[in-house]
């Protein structure tokens, strides 16, 4: 039946009815059960899938929920992966304390960026991210502390014999941040933050007639968005223990933005959607040519190349063919279901 | 003194180069409201044509240089009757990403055509050059230079002369209006996108034959981007003032600051970021550019 509600704080609810209620549990209960049922391998992707999961929110919170565009979220990623790097590694800080502070590092640095670059409007602050990437790589590559080229180790997370160190551990910790990072994303989609964001988007000449400061809320999205990026960084650079510049190049930034044009801009259900989709779609790739290897052996060599050409695909096809992303086509779905057998 | 000049004059060539892809930005983004982030692969594709032509088919290079402008040309045209004819009216973000996605496609295709190897072009200024006094200059960089004033004012003569060209910049100021009054906005978009693509494949192979034919030179795409916000982002002339900035400026960071070290951060390769620092620097101080007048919006 359709969904009537009597008061606003029914509509706004996180948990709309007994339907998701029990959905969010069979799925809670899967997760804690998925690492003694997969291997590491699958493990492995699920992981990765919570980290891009982690970056894909923040992206979305910018682009999606306040129509400012970033083309640089792999410049944030990295910054916060060589945070956490040169904390732990160097300092010796614990995980607890980089963690947080690779997410807030990312945040002020986007601050030079960012600040000149949303006092304008729409893509100036596509260019302005765009360059900042490349700095940020040419910088990473030029400085002795990062170590260019080489790469740097990262530390194992714990203290006096407790390590994390297993997929399975892993696992647990990255969806337990990735859990929180969903939570509160959707929160604050519901609060007044929120609802100031999607304001700037729809019309923000309006929004700041209304009594939205513009410059502050600008500010804050595109520091939430980098803070975001931060911490999956931060979290990128502990799982796979080391880090090399050619990781978080331009192509970690079209990758995020693939996620979210697949997944649905706007939507935290889409975020997660997309990141999941285009984590997954290279692993599918390589199992596919795995299987097709006896027949053509030069197929594998060509994946890597063909990694970018295909989120390039899917950004494109998306855009043309349902700009809502995969969240469009539930909605309409949902909406066809509800109505059932009537038109609307 | 004969070093800053040979500097100065590379430094030009090279911004002329930028010049040519910063009008191609323009161009598209004047008349169709989009900011093409593919124009550097455009560049990519027009080099790789040309190499196939003139180096590995053996065409003289003339004739190989204008197939790969036609090449650009088509190109141009078939990305906007593919991607941008529905696209009208569609907000930034959608714009923007397509072109984000279709460089990425682009830059997969040439891959799996080329491969990922280093080529270089035969051209009949390979490795020549000119003595004048002390002074040593590469052939091929004077003829850039002549041949991309030449298509200046060919293209201000366009913009300001023909027909076509005012058509071009009524549907610009206003494709509402412009429709109205009869001209065919949507062969005017598609005009912008190919004379965007013919541009760029032009900077592609002077590009090529200063250095070499590469996956990587799309790169420069985004560095020309620099140079046609320093122009404001909707002046050609702006847009050639820009380009030779970022080239001259590129071209005394190569020389002066290469190298350089500060405690235990190496400049290296400087040259590659300075035009993003530029970039940047401008975003903050003036974002209009040299040449952008600041829009009044109203509600």
């Amino acid at each position: 039946m359709a969904n009537f509600k009597v008061s606003y704080r029914a509509d706004t609810a996180l948990l709309q009815n007994l339907w998701v209620k029990s959905w969010l549990i069979i799925f809670i209960v899967a997760m804690l059960l998925l690492p003694f049922l997969l291997h590491r391998y699958e493990l492995s992707i699920l992981i990765e899938m919570g980290i891009a999961v982690i970056g894909a929110l923040g992206l979305n919170l910018l682009i999606g929920y306040t129509g400012q565009i970033s083309l640089g979220q792999g410049a944030f990623v990295a910054i916060g992966a060589y945070t956490s790097g040169l904390l732990a590694g160097t300092l010796g800080l614990p995980f607890l304390v980089t963690l947080p502070l690779s997410g807030l590092m990312a945040a002020g640095l986007s601050l030079i960026v960012g600040v000149p670059s949303l006092r304008l409007k729409g893509l100036y602050l596509a260019l302005g991210t765009l360059a900042f990437g490349f700095i940020v790589e040419y910088i990473i590559f030029h400085w002795d502390l990062t170590r260019g080229d080489l790469g740097m180790a990262v530390p194992k997370i714990g203290t006096q014999g407790f390590f994390i160190e297993t997929e399975r551990q892993f696992f647990y910790l990255i969806m337990f941040f990735a859990a929180i990072a969903t939570i509160v994303a959707k929160n604050l989609t519901r609060t007044k933050i929120g609802r100031s964001f999607v304001a700037i988007r729809d019309r923000d000449t309006a929004a700041e007639a209304m009594g939205i400061s513009l410059a502050k809320y600008k500010i804050m999205a595109f520091a939430v968005c980098a803070f975001y990026a931060g911490v999956a960084g931060s979290l990128m650079a502990y799982y796979q223990k080391w880090i090399v510049p050619g990781n978080f190049d331009i192509s970690l930034s079209v990758a995020y933005i693939a996620m979210i044009v697949l997944g649905g801009v706007g939507s935290i259900l889409g975020s997660v959607l997309g990141a999941i989709l285009i984590t997954g779609i290279p692993h599918g790739i390589v199992y596919l040519t795995d299987a097709l290897r006896a027949t053509y052996p030069h197929l594998s060599n060509l994946v890597v190349d063909l990694k970018l050409g295909i989120f390039g695909l899917i950004i494109v096809l998306t855009l043309l063919f349902e700009p809502q992303g995969l969240v469009g086509i539930y909605r309409r779905i949902k909406v066809y279901w509800k109505t059932w057998p009537f038109k609307y | 003194m004969e070093k800053i000049i040979e500097i100065l004059f590379n430094g030009l060539s090279m911004g002329m180069i930028y010049a040519l892809m910063a009008m191609g930005f323009v161009l598209i983004f004047k008349s169709t409201g989009v900011l093409n982030f593919a124009q550097g692969e455009l560049s990519m594709v027009g080099a790789f044509i040309c190499y196939s032509f003139a180096t590995l088919m053996h065409v003289p290079y003339i004739y190989a240089f204008f197939i790969a402008l036609i090449g650009g040309i088509i190109m141009g045209a078939i990305v906007y009757q593919v991607f941008f004819r529905t696209m009208m009216g569609e907000p930034l973000f959608s714009t923007i990403m397509i072109t984000v996605g279709l460089a990425s496609i682009l830059t997969c295709l040439a891959g799996l055509i080329w491969g990922h190897d280093v080529y270089s072009l035969n051209s009949p200024f390979t490795d020549k050059v000119i003595h004048l006094g002390k002074i040593t200059f590469a052939q091929g960089s004077l003829y850039t230079i002549i041949v991309s004033v030449l298509l200046f004012v060919i293209i201000l003569l366009f913009f300001n002369r023909s027909l076509l060209g005012i058509s071009m910049r009524g549907s610009a100021e206003d494709s509402d209006t412009a429709q109205l009054m009869g001209i065919n906005v949507k062969k005017i978009h598609m005009i912008a996108w190919a004379l965007g693509g013919l541009m760029a494949a032009v900077a592609g192979m002077f590009l090529a034959d200063q250095s070499f034919v590469r996956l990587s030179m799309s790169y420069m795409g985004i560095k020309a981007m620099a140079a046609a916000i320093l122009g404001g982002m909707e002046s050609i002339t702006g847009a050639i003032v820009g380009g030779i900035i970022i080239g001259v400026v590129e071209g005394l960071a190569a020389n002066y600051m290469s190298g350089m070290e500060f405690g235990n951060f190496h400049m290296g390769d400087i040259k590659d970021v300075a035009a993003f620092v530029i970039m940047i620097i401008v975003l903050m101080i003036r974002p209009h550019g040299i040449f952008g007048k600041e829009k009044v919006e109203r509600v």
